[in-house]
């Protein structure tokens, strides 16, 4: 029995250590894993502004393109960054997976209305001091009935040109440029067909 | 194989007391010699990034600087110890004293890496002369055979955990230099020590030259060589663990790792209790030392807190098994320092054949550690409460830190302090700031498990062995 008192002391001192460590968590101690871009993701609430919307839009986005690719959501971002450019593929599954985050938000109720979003674009927009004054003075019912949002949105993602975005994402003047241009020219369009008897 | 030990028993009870102070002077000064020089086998290895740094080498090149030094004492072990049989061991200790400490200074003044790794080469060749020659030497001192050897194998075991302590702490207050400049004057220390005793071993050990030498203890060196494989990962690794991985300086991964030395020192009185010969020592410690690794494998957490059990453990299997084994290796056969020699020659080919399996695997596990860290990061970026501009100004500092880094585990203050956030933003950036930290302390505590998991199933190996031992303090 003597001579089996220190091993035995040894594997009751192992026991208890490892014991210890994986009651503690250990083995699980592993980088975050991305999560599965087919699953919807919860969202938070959006504020009625501009950048918080494009960003649960563009994020829902990224979630539905890596979807239809069969990679991660983070995989997709760091290949993007990584090459600066896309393939057809892939910017189809961009667009596809923008409208889809519109859709989302549509069906969920979680849109702004644009009369909300105009005060904030309107400052960030470089127009003219009547023109802004103009326009604030036209009622918010009117401009809601005019320009509803989700189609307003889902002719914005069709009008964008991705592979611009993207070479222009280190620039932020560049990107909120040519994102108020997209808007901007969607809003025509609805406003044109709105009117067009 | 018996009459060894008989023979080289000095009989001390004709010693005058006056000679006591002197006495342990040369056993002191000859155990540190045998420290430093078996320090000298992982004691660069808190100092290797320093190294490579200055010398702008690669990472495969700087190994070399632990490599050279392990492998060339691996391979001049046994015909170092074959010298100190034909000749005399105060003599061969002294020449090996002279030539580590001139191979040193050139190590200290390395101009190249080439130089350098040529001058530890070197220095093994020296250190082999001192270790098996200080064998003998220590106890001829101390006069008693079971005590010298017993004094020698602790000597080595604290050396071999304290190097990468004690170069840690000197490459942080000072440079990698100063780990060479510090030993000069302690093994010069063995110089006269050595001289003292010349002509007394020779007088002891000549008659059994006759006889021819027993051979190796295949079992405990085999031991011996699967546990020093497996301890390459708890000294080498972890370190590396903790300075590369955790982002920790030399200096608190070298008070970090004192555990395992502390450990294996008080290995002996702690189990003094329930010791009962070298089968259940060496078993016993296998089995810690592979509960330790096993242990560094699952850690839950970059905290060094959670390394202290494993390391505890490791120590605690260090102290039981090497000296045990080594004596194991030793007793009752001649001539002593030839098998001092093997004994060496085992714990250091182990060493070099642990880093040749624990290397590669840790490095490819590393690289293929970026992946997921990447996503890891992308993914709590993308989804911070911070506005999309702030997330895009982030995105590009750390792509830039990411790409300076060039797969290295990277600081990521510098990208964080660049960043212009308002006053609002600012917890949000912390927070972000310790959850991208911690992803990257994740991924390369996970680059590390698999190399631990090997190092504890070489040390399970090493169980094979220790089986088969006797437990001669019984019987």
């Amino acid at each position: 029995m003597t001579r089996l008192a220190l091993p035995l002391i040894a594997v009751v001192l192992v026991a208890a250590v490892l014991g210890v460590q994986l009651a503690a968590g250990g083995g699980h101690y592993v980088p975050l894993r991305p999560a599965n871009p087919c699953e919807p993701r919860p969202v938070p609430p959006i504020p009625p502004q501009l950048e918080p919307l494009a960003e649960q839009i563009v994020l829902l986005g990224l979630d539905g393109a890596a979807c239809r690719l069969g990679i991660s959501r983070e995989r997709l971002v760091l290949s993007l960054a990584e090459s600066r450019a896309l393939n057809p593929r892939q910017s189809a599954a961009l667009k596809a997976g923008l409208s889809d985050a519109v859709d989302r938000l549509d069906r969920e109720g979680r849109l702004p209305k644009v009369s909300q979003l105009l005060p904030q674009a309107l400052d960030q927009a470089n127009v003219p001091a009547i023109v802004k004054t103009i326009i604030n003075a036209i009622p918010d019912s009117f401009i809601d009935n005019l320009l509803p949002t989700a189609p307003l949105l889902r002719q914005t993602v069709d009008g964008l040109d991705i592979d611009r975005l993207l070479r222009e994402l280190d620039d932020p003047g560049k990107l909120d440029s040519a994102l108020q241009s997209a808007i901007l020219q969607a809003a025509l369009r609805q406003i044109v067909d709105r009117l067009r008897p | 194989m018996g009459q060894g030990s008989d023979l080289m028993e000095t009989d001390r009870s004709d010693q005058p007391g006056s000679r006591l102070t002197a006495r342990t002077a040369t056993v002191v000064v000859l155990s540190l010699g045998v420290a430093v020089v078996l320090g000298d086998a992982g004691v660069v290895t808190l100092a290797l990034p320093e190294i490579l740094r200055d010398f702008g080498a690669q990472v495969w090149g700087v190994a070399w600087v632990l490599i050279a030094f392990n492998l060339v004492l691996a391979l001049v072990a046994v015909p170092a110890a074959r010298l100190c049989v034909r000749g005399d061991p105060a003599v061969a200790t002294a020449g090996g004293v002279i030539g580590f400490a001139a191979a040193t200074t050139v190590c200290a003044v390395a101009p190249s890496l080439g130089m350098l790794i040529a001058a530890r080469a070197a220095q093994a060749a020296g250190g082999a002369l001192v270790i098996v020659g200080s064998l003998e030497l220590l106890v001829a001192a101390i006069g008693v055979e079971r005590a010298g050897v017993r004094r020698w194998a602790v000597a080595g075991v604290a050396g071999a955990a304290l190097g990468p302590v004690v170069g840690g702490l000197l490459t942080s207050a000072f440079s990698w230099r100063a780990i060479f400049v510090a030993q000069i004057p302690i093994v010069l220390l063995a110089l006269p020590a050595a001289i003292t005793l010349r002509g007394r071993v020779v007088q002891r050990r000549r008659p059994t030259l006759e006889t021819s030498p027993d051979r190796p203890h295949l079992l405990a060196n085999l031991a011996l060589a699967l546990l020093s494989a497996a301890l390459t990962a708890a000294l080498f690794l972890l370190v590396l663990l903790l300075v590369d991985g955790w982002s920790r300086s030399p200096a608190v991964a070298a008070v970090a790792v004192t555990a395992v030395p502390v450990a294996a020192l008080a290995a002996g009185p702690v189990f003094r209790g329930v010791r009962a010969g070298t089968r259940s020592e060496a078993v016993a410690g296998s089995v810690l030392i592979a509960g330790g690794l096993t242990g560094l494998a699952l850690l839950p957490g970059a905290a060094l807190v959670w390394t202290l059990a494993p390391q505890i453990l490791i120590g605690l299997g260090l102290g039981l098994s090497v000296d045990s084994l080594t004596a194991a290796a030793l007793r009752d056969r001649i001539p002593r320092a030839l098998h001092g020699g093997w004994t060496i020659a085992a714990r250091h080919a182990g060493v070099v054949v642990g880093l040749v399996i624990l290397t590669p695997i840790f490095t490819a596990d590393l690289r293929h550690a970026q992946t997921p860290a990447e996503e890891a990061i992308a993914s709590l970026v993308l989804d911070a409460p911070l506005p999309a501009s702030t997330k895009l100004d982030l995105a590009e500092q750390l792509g830039r830190r990411l790409s300076a880094e060039q797969g290295r585990v990277p600081d990521l203050r510098p990208a964080f302090n660049a960043l212009r956030v308002p006053e609002t933003q600012a917890p949000a950036v912390a927070t972000l700031e310790r959850g991208l930290n911690d992803q990257f302390k994740r991924a390369a505590t996970r680059a590390f498990r698999t190399s631990f998991l090997v190092a504890a199933g070489l040390a399970l190996l090493a169980l094979g062995p220790a089986l088969t031992l006797r437990d001669r303090y019984r019987s």
